[in-house]
């Protein structure tokens, strides 16, 4: 196969699959059609450097996470500030005890993943997230990626990427507080 | 009383939920480790917010939501297909 034809057999096999993980990473149809765009203009200029021992949506996907890397970097040029005054007072002390309510789940996780109700409600507040947290946070559960990995990718530091995580995790966890866990 | 000392001196609530992150991200030196085990130990709330951090974390590594649940349909990838020929003028 020429390489018009083998990229032209990858546009067709794997736009819909980069254009997923594109959007669900951006939350952004348009920002992430661009990208992809791009991904495919960048396998094409580098397509000498692909081996063929490698999957080629393996390959194609790296080009991506570079790519989003390259956009966040771009929209957050500096490093981020990261407040928690919402929940602690100033002795770092936690301001409310909504912490404490049961959730009652230890062996019932496996449940909870199947159920849409609670699916929709935790992706819901996934998607409230800032996007300067919400896209190192997926970034980092995506494929399970080491902290050291995605600072570097993000040009944030390993502290900041610690900091980012405590924060989304701790609206994460109030979030579903509120709409799931009080309501089920 | 005491416990607000230890809280305040040794280890607040804020730094022992950013530890918390370290932990599960296997990064936490064994001083930190140490100093985070103590507070659990001793504060109610970060001993509740652990077991909801654990549940949140096994959680998000067994599933990462969206994929599959993205909102995009058949003719809005073919049109997609369509420009990315064009661009390259295949």
């Amino acid at each position: 196969m020429t390489k018009n034809e083998t990229l032209k057999n990858w546009i067709e096999q794997y736009s819909e699959s980069l254009l997923r993980r594109a959007i669900y990473l951006l939350s952004d149809k348009v920002e992430a059609e661009d990208i992809v765009q791009e991904v495919f203009i960048a396998a094409f200029s580098s397509y000498d450097s692909f081996e063929a021992k490698s999957k080629p949506l393996t390959w194609l996907n790296t080009i991506l996470n570079n790519k989003v890397a390259d956009f966040y970097r771009k929209k957050y040029k500096s490093e981020p500030y990261i407040k928690l005054d919402h929940f602690f007072d100033e002795t770092g002390s936690w301001k409310n005890d909504s912490v404490l309510n049961d959730w009652n789940v230890s062996n019932q996780e496996s449940e909870l993943l199947d159920n849409q109700d609670f699916n929709k409600s935790l992706k819901d507040c996934i998607e409230d997230l800032p996007s300067r947290w919400k896209i190192p946070m997926k970034m980092y559960y995506l494929e399970e990626k080491k902290a050291p990995e995605v600072s570097q990718e993000l040009d944030i530091t390993t502290t900041n990427l610690w900091k980012i995580l405590q924060r989304t995790r701790m609206q994460l966890r109030e979030c579903l507080e509120i709409n799931w866990f009080s309501k089920s | 009383m005491l416990k607000k000392i230890i809280h305040i001196f040794f280890l607040p609530c804020s730094k022992a939920t950013l530890l918390m992150e370290k932990r599960n991200a296997k990064s936490i030196s064994p001083k930190e480790n140490w100093q985070l085990s103590m507070h659990v130990k001793i504060c109610k709330w970060c001993k509740a917010y652990q077991e909801k951090v654990e549940i949140l974390d096994s959680i998000l590594k067994k599933k990462w939501f969206g994929e599959e649940e993205v909102d995009i349909n058949t003719a809005e990838i073919q049109n997609f297909k369509d420009k990315v020929f064009r661009k390259l003028d295949f």
